[in-house]
C-alpha cells in the first residue's frame, strides 16, 4: 500500500484495536497486523503520537510480576474513529468515481 | 541475542535521541519481548520475532524525523558560562570560516549525487538534438543530393541511441533516488546514535 495513505489509516487501526476493550502493545500489534503490517517501531511512534494528542491515555497493571502497560482510548479518540467513519464515506464516493469514470451525458 | 543484550545494545545506539524517548522505547520493547516470551517463545525466538536489532535499529530511524534529531542535537546541555561566550567571541575569526567551509562541504555533497542525474540528461538531450539536426541537414541538401543516406541513417541511429539511453536516465535517476534515501537513513541513524554526550 502506499506509504502516505497507509500512514493516515495506522492512526485509525490502532484506535479501533482499543475500541472494545483496553489493550497493550503485543496484543495490539496481533490484532492490527492480520489488517495492516506494521513494525513495533512504527506501533510506539503511533502511540506516543496518540498520547500526546490525547486520543488515548495510558495506565500500567501488574501481570506475573512484571508491570505492563495499558492504553485507553479516550473520547476524543472515539470522536477521531468517528470522523474517520464519515471521511470515509466521502473517500468511497471518490473511489467509486474512479472505478466507474465520467457518467455525464 | 537474549533480551539483556538486546536492550543493552538497543540503549547503546540510541544515545541522540530525547532522553524519555530512551526510555520509552527500552521499557516497551522490553514489554515486548516479555509478552512474546509468555506465549511460549524464549528470549532469542522474540528479539528474532521483532526483527533482530539490526532491523530495529532501522525502524526507529525511519519513524524518526530529521527534524526532531537536529533539534535534539541543537539543545543546549548547560547554561553558558561568561568564559565561555568569551571563547567563542574571541574564536570567532577561527569558528565561522570552519562552519562556512562544513556548510559549503555538505551543499557540495547534496550537489554531487544529483550531478550524474544532469549530466545523463543532458547528454540525452544532446542525441535528440543531434538527430534533429540530421534531419534537417537532410531536407536542406535534398536539392543537391549529397550526402542524404549518411544523414538520414545518421538521424536514424541518434533517435535510436537517444530512445535507449533513456532507459539509462531513467536508471540513475531512480539509482540516485534510492542512493540520498540511503544517505538520509545514514545521516540519522548516525544522529539516533549519538555516542559523545557528555551528561
Amino acid at each position: 500500500m502506499d506509504a502516505q495513505l497507509k500512514r493516515g489509516v495506522l492512526d485509525v487501526c490502532v484506535l479501533a484495536a482499543l475500541k472494545n476493550e483496553d489493550s497493550y502493545g503485543y496484543k495490539i500489534i496481533k490484532d492490527v497486523r492480520p489488517v495492516l503490517s506494521l513494525s513495533e517501531s512504527t506501533l510506539y511512534t503511533i502511540l506516543k503520537r496518540l498520547e500526546d494528542a490525547k486520543m488515548i491515555s495510558v495506565w500500567t497493571k501488574e501481570f506475573e510480576g512484571r508491570l505492563r502497560k495499558y492504553y485507553h482510548i479516550t473520547s476524543k479518540g472515539i470522536r477521531r474513529l468517528e470522523e474517520f467513519k464519515e471521511e470515509w464515506k466521502e473517500l468511497n464516493s471518490i473511489y467509486l468515481y474512479i472505478v466507474r469514470g465520467s457518467r455525464y451525458e | 541475542m537474549n533480551k539483556r543484550e538486546f536492550l543493552n545494545e538497543l540503549e547503546r545506539n540510541l544515545r541522540g535521541l530525547p532522553k524519555d524517548d530512551i526510555e520509552g522505547r527500552l521499557s516497551f520493547y522490553s514489554e515486548m519481548i516479555d509478552d512474546i516470551v509468555a506465549s511460549g517463545k524464549t528470549e532469542e525466538e522474540a528479539v528474532l520475532e521483532l526483527g533482530g536489532i539490526d532491523n530495529v535499529l532501522a525502524d526507529i530511524a525511519c519513524d524518526t524525523p530529521l527534524k526532531s534529531l537536529v533539534k535534539e542535537k541543537m539543545r543546549p546541555r548547560r547554561k553558558a558560562s561568561g568564559l565561555l561566550i568569551l571563547i567563542l567571541i574571541l574564536g570567532f575569526p577561527l569558528w565561522f570560516p570552519l562552519l562556512i567551509t562544513a556548510f559549503v562541504l555538505c551543499l557540495v555533497g547534496c550537489l554531487l549525487t544529483w550531478i550524474f542525474v544532469i549530466v545523463a540528461y543532458s547528454i540525452e538531450i544532446s542525441f535528440i538534438v543531434s538527430s534533429i539536426t540530421c534531419l534537417a541537414a537532410f531536407f536542406m541538401y535534398l536539392a543537391s543530393g549529397d550526402n542524404l543516406i549518411i544523414l538520414v541513417g545518421l538521424a536514424i541511429l541518434l533517435a535510436g541511441v537517444s530512445i535507449l539511453f533513456l532507459y539509462v536516465c531513467k536508471y540513475i535517476t531512480i539509482f540516485n533516488a534510492k542512493l540520498n534515501k540511503k544517505i538520509l537513513l545514514g545521516i540519522k541513524r548516525g544522529l539516533i546514535k549519538g555516542g559523545n554526550r557528555n551528561e
